[in-house]
């Protein structure tokens, strides 16, 4: 099938996407230095800045949520590709605000290494940047290094961000993120490719009547290709995997997050979030809080992420404070 | 000195590479449809040029500051790993103490070498996983055993090239274990990864820069 996106030149989409993105979001957000990211109007002395980095063509991950409350400044690399170690390191100063630095970084290949080169370079800097590094998708096997990081970057960002706005220092957010990496686990299902917008080709073959429970965000092949089943019984088995994998019990509380890939509708969203909510309650499990919407997307890709999280009462704290971010605005 | 390279030579075999790449680009991208996402032709293009622009004229006229710029320009490229690991390389190639003077080809193995020792503080990744050390190692391994065999600068690079095309066509019938097609595992059988073909793109074109800048005749 022919690729029928509204775009101009292919090299100039990144460009171009960011700056619709900072012009349509000018109280919040602008552009500076080599195109990264920032908040509209700096953080105060004293607190410390927080940084993410990340391919483009998964809008509005990631920059969209700079703002008060979340990121400091986000890198944004090419179309599914991570953005070099020189413009992170120049996101890393702009974010110093004399408290530290926390450096938000989803776990793929190429975000990586950009991520390990850019703290050595920060440290022959004498920058106080701690990285942490976020692994959640259980489809990548038990070792943690196989696990990608997916739409569990949300409420990483939400809580650490909302730490640094209060004024705790680099540790405390530090360690809050680590503790929210650690309690959250998502899985992805796909049931129909995207183009590369600047190559037009299909990112993966998926048949007409197929789905791939634990497909990456990029196309990359996961545990389970199966017939289509319908949302209630594929909200059954990606939750199952879940819930086992987090080994969550009765009585705890669960942040639920269903992201949409890009071309899966609200209404279908919503209908899973129906059956995983009735999964709960019949588990004795509690819903904490809840989101659905699109966070993270790949084009026109249809599925949908799941995430489970186990929250705290420090952690819903945090994820009920203020944020500006134009695409987490909570007050 | 005439069996040596200088800046003005290393020019040359960066413009050789960057003319290899720039030639095959289409086929590059087509392989990583196969496990990856289709840009790497694009992403080489952007890498090159970038390359190219640390050697260009009227640029500093020592090797060493030349490499570092070419390391940091390609780290600059914002293509995903491919174009960090390759500007780790070119950067890493500024600590050996060879690129100081002219360099013969003991002293271009030293240097290749300080490239794949950078290279190696980033990436577990060795020859076998279906990476772009398939062809790196074989080939900088090759140049070190041209160089002590008393080989001159031209066969040395000419042995180096013969050995990294070999180890990227080797990669065809290997599993990738790193990186995006990781995930992908066996189905990314019977295609050969698409960073060794570039590695294997960037050593033949600097053995043919470098007969260019020579005025040999190239038997290659």
């Amino acid at each position: 099938m022919k690729m029928k996106k509204f775009i101009n030149k292919p090299e100039n989409i990144v460009a171009e996407l960011l700056e619709g993105f900072a012009l349509s979001h000018p109280s919040q957000i602008r552009l500076t230095g080599s195109h990264l990211v920032a908040r509209a109007v700096p953080k105060a002395k004293g607190k410390v800045g927080v940084v993410t980095l990340g391919g483009s063509g998964h809008e509005p991950g990631l920059s969209g949520f700079v703002g008060d409350g979340m990121l400091d400044v986000s890198v944004a690399g090419e179309i599914f590709a991570a953005p070099g170690a020189p413009r992170c390191l120049e996101a890393i100063r702009l974010a110093n605000y004399g408290a530290g630095i926390l450096f938000i970084v989803l776990n793929h290949a190429g975000d990586v290494l950009s991520a390990n080169l850019t703290m050595e370079m920060a440290k022959r800097e004498g920058l106080n940047v701690k990285m942490t590094l976020t692994h959640e998708d259980i489809s990548g096997g038990t070792n943690p290094e196989d696990r990608r990081g997916l739409v569990g970057f949300l409420p990483v960002y939400k809580v650490a961000g909302a730490a640094a706005e209060e004024g705790q220092p680099l540790n405390a957010c530090f360690e809050i993120a680590e503790r929210m990496g650690r309690n959250m686990r998502t899985l992805a299902v796909a049931v129909r490719t995207a183009t590369h917008p600047s190559t037009g080709q299909p990112i993966f073959d998926l048949g007409d009547d197929e789905m791939e429970i634990g497909m990456g965000q990029h196309g990359e092949a996961g545990t389970g290709r199966m017939p289509l089943k319908s949302a209630d019984e594929t909200a059954e088995i990606m939750l199952d995997m879940l819930l086992k994998d987090l080994a969550v019990k009765a009585g705890e509380e669960l942040l639920v997050i269903i992201n949409g890939a890009g071309a899966t509708t609200l209404m279908e969203l919503f209908i899973l979030f129906r059956r995983v909510d009735q999964i709960l309650k019949a588990r004795g499990i509690k819903l904490a809080r809840g989101k659905v919407g699109e966070f993270i997307t790949t084009q026109e890709q249809a599925g949908f992420q799941l995430m489970i999280a186990r929250m705290d009462a420090e952690l819903i704290r945090l994820w009920d404070a203020p944020s500006n971010a134009p695409y987490f605005v909570s007050r | 000195m005439t069996d040596a390279v200088t800046k003005n030579d290393f020019a040359r075999m960066i413009a050789g590479a960057a003319a290899a790449i720039r030639s095959q680009h289409a086929m590059l991208s087509e392989l990583d449809c196969a496990a990856g996402d289709g840009d790497h032709g694009a992403t080489m293009l952007r890498a090159v040029d970038r390359l190219e622009a640390a050697f260009a004229p009227g640029g500093p006229e020592d090797l060493k500051t030349c490499l570092e710029n070419a390391g940091w320009n390609v780290l600059g490229v914002d293509g995903g790993a491919s174009s960090s690991l390759l500007g780790v390389f070119f950067g890493g190639m500024a600590d050996a103490r060879a690129c100081e003077g002219p360099a013969d080809a003991s002293g271009l193995a030293a240097i290749f070498e300080a490239g794949l020792a950078a290279l190696r503080k980033q990436t577990k990744a060795q020859p076998g996983d279906k990476t772009m050390m398939d062809a790196l190692v074989p080939a900088v391994e090759a140049m070190r055993a041209a160089a002590e065999g008393g080989k001159s600068v031209g066969e040395t690079l000419r042995v180096a090239a013969a050995a990294a095309r070999a180890g990227a066509e080797a990669t065809r019938n290997l599993t990738a274990r790193y990186g995006r097609a990781k995930y992908l595992g066996e189905k990314t059988r019977g295609h050969e990864d698409p960073g060794a073909a570039s590695v294997g793109l960037l050593f033949e074109g600097f053995y043919k820069g470098f007969q260019n800048s020579k005025g040999e005749t190239s038997n290659a």
